[in-house]
């Protein structure tokens, strides 16, 4: 039995390693191709490590690619900016406030997490055709917070559901009119799980591909997603700059995942966080 | 004792405090509800109509076309590659919701031993989720490459295969790499709720249970599956939402080839409205899509109740 539980960890660790290994591979393989020079990456055999580690790749997204990592950040932001204006003051109205249709728009928010986004994809394409919406910023990014708005209601409003009442009171009692109180009182409160929902807005404007393939169809505006797609879609030869786009792609998750860990395994607890 | 202003006037100050009130607690929802009107109510009505038109190129200009009645439904599910589409989705779905509760699961049950470094492997194990799906595609796309791909490459020095697999040549091989695709992106959100659900069973439950002489597995079965089954319906329920309208990882893998052989719902509505320029067509797919995932809704809303009466 003592030998067990001493072995239980080991056994454990060793399993969690290979399991993680595995996981990780690709994210391993992406970073060191981008590493490697064409010839290495479509060549006989796969490079574990970088034969001759090169710059190049890198040099070449900065100087071409620049514009579009730009479009991306811009799109990213933006997305999150936009859902949380629409969504924090929807959730305090439904956490706070007794509305007769509140169970219907909550039911209806669960109801539009489903949507799949190609359906909205397909329709915003005739619309925008006919607002002029097509190839802009404000088109683009007010479909990408649809991947994050009902979900940015439910959970910050989950969240204002368990924020003590009687703070609350205090402000109303202090002459606070509805607005004040959400905006020094509920807001500030309800910090962690609005940055939650930031974070997770950003990474679905930044990672959206439905919506940029479907509403861009010039080159006016292309984030990074359209840029290694495009890669793939003319077998370009340039696999290396490809890959280091994709790690530029993939540079917001890691930096998320190291500086605001907690935030992001709060998204995912709380449910379905990406369309 | 002062009581309150009774009659007209005083009555009618209170009705117009009360009501702008109501109307100042109303306009905090009027983004939300003007957001859900435009990206979510306008396009699936306007799916709906497009699905009964008549769409060229051209009509695409006027917002509305004439009308079809049910001929873009007829045509679209007629068709060989939307029949083939529809039922591979559906076995898509299903492989992709087992392996990713199996390994999600597995995995849960693995961090929630003691272990060196597992709050470290818990933290490493959501990145598969968070990268941006397209960029996923694009990575399993060069890992499963006929040349210089790893995934031959281990398996050769494993001595598992003697000679490398075009696994994106081939249509069988092409299905089973997007199928991998999606576990892996998948395994993190079953392995973090699983794992969370997990944390939350009572010791107390195990311990009587292993008193009572129940092994692990017992234990396991009896114990620990039926307290954590409101969250296995909840991921199998969102897992499904999720993987019904796969489309980034398809397209960037094999744009749904090698003969349409990868083709789901999603990536199918997609070729037709913007490949072929039916919109009509891709919408009346869109519908089917749309009515696949909705079958889910009464079990998703079901499962939220409690958020529903709270409040």
């Amino acid at each position: 039995m003592g030998r067990q539980r001493r072995f239980t960890p080991l056994i454990a660790g060793v399993t969690a390693l290979v399991a993680l290994a595995i996981l990780m591979f690709p994210v391993y393989a992406v970073i060191v191709g981008s590493f490697e020079t064409n010839s290495q990456l479509l060549g006989t055999h796969y490079n574990f490590l970088p034969p001759t580690p090169t710059l190049a790749n890198y040099r070449t997204v900065i100087s071409t690619q620049g514009s579009h990592i730009v479009s991306s950040l811009i799109i990213g932001i933006a997305t999150a900016v936009l859902t949380l204006a629409i969504s924090l003051p929807a959730a305090h109205a439904l956490a706070r406030y007794r509305f007769r249709v509140t169970v219907g728009i909550v039911a209806s928010l669960l109801v539009a997490q489903i949507l799949p986004s190609i359906v909205i994809a397909n329709s915003l394409f005739v619309v925008y055709h006919k607002l002029h919406l097509l190839n802009s910023y404000p088109g683009l990014v007010l479909a990408d917070a649809s991947y994050a708005v009902p979900f940015s209601i439910l959970v910050v409003r989950a969240f204002m559901l368990g924020l003590p009442n009687d703070v609350l009171q205090a402000a109303r009692v202090d002459g606070a009119s509805e607005w004040g109180t959400f905006i020094r009182v509920v807001l500030p409160m309800s910090r962690s799980a609005i940055i939650t929902v930031a974070l997770f807005s950003f990474l679905n404007g930044w990672g959206d591909f439905i919506f940029a393939l479907t509403l861009l169809n010039g080159s006016t505006v292309e984030p990074i997603t359209l840029s290694i797609y495009n890669y793939i879609g003319v077998f370009s030869e340039d696999l290396g700059a490809a890959m280091a786009l994709a790690v530029f792609a993939i540079l917001p998750a890691a930096m998320m995942l190291i500086a605001a860990q907690r935030y992001i395994a709060a998204g995912l607890t709380v449910g379905s966080v990406k369309g | 004792m002062s009581r309150r202003p009774a009659g007209p006037p005083g009555r009618a100050r209170g009705d117009l405090r009360s009501r702008y009130r109501r109307t100042a607690r109303l306009a905090f929802l009027v983004p939300a509800g003007l957001y859900v009107l435009f990206a979510f109510v306008v396009p699936v009505i306007y799916n709906l109509i497009l699905s009964f038109e008549q769409t060229t190129p051209a009509t695409i200009a006027n917002l509305f076309a004439p009308w079809a009645g049910l001929a873009n439904y007829k045509f679209t599910l007629l068709q060989a590659v939307t029949q083939s589409a529809l039922i591979r989705t559906l076995t898509f779905t299903v492989a992709s919701l087992v392996f990713q509760f199996l390994i999600g699961f597995g995995l849960a049950l693995l961090f929630n031993l003691r272990f060196p470094l597992n709050k470290l492997a818990r933290s490493l194990v959501i990145v598969p989720w968070l990268l941006p799906f397209l960029v996923t595609g694009f990575i399993f796309r060069f890992l499963f490459q006929f040349e210089a791909g790893a995934v031959n490459q281990i398996l050769q020095d494993l001595h598992l295969i003697s000679h490398p697999i075009g696994y994106l040549l081939s249509p069988g091989w092409a299905y089973v790499t997007v199928l991998i695709t999606n576990v892996w992106l998948g395994v993190p959100f079953f392995t973090v709720l699983l794992y969370s659900a997990l944390q939350d069973v009572p010791p107390e439950l195990k311990d009587a249970a292993m008193i009572d002489g129940a092994g692990p597995w017992q234990c396991l079965v009896r114990v620990t599956l039926p307290v954590i089954r409101p969250v296995i319906e909840v991921v199998f329920v969102l897992g499904f939402v999720f993987t019904v309208k796969v489309f980034d990882i398809v397209i960037s893998l094999t744009q749904g080839g090698p003969a349409n052989s990868t083709q789901l719902i999603a990536t199918w509505a997609y070729n037709l409205s913007f490949q072929q320029f039916d919109y009509g067509a891709g919408a009346a797919l869109n519908t089917v899509l749309l009515i696949i995932a909705l079958l889910v809704a009464p079990v998703y809303i079901r499962l939220n109740r409690d958020s529903l009466r709270q409040g």
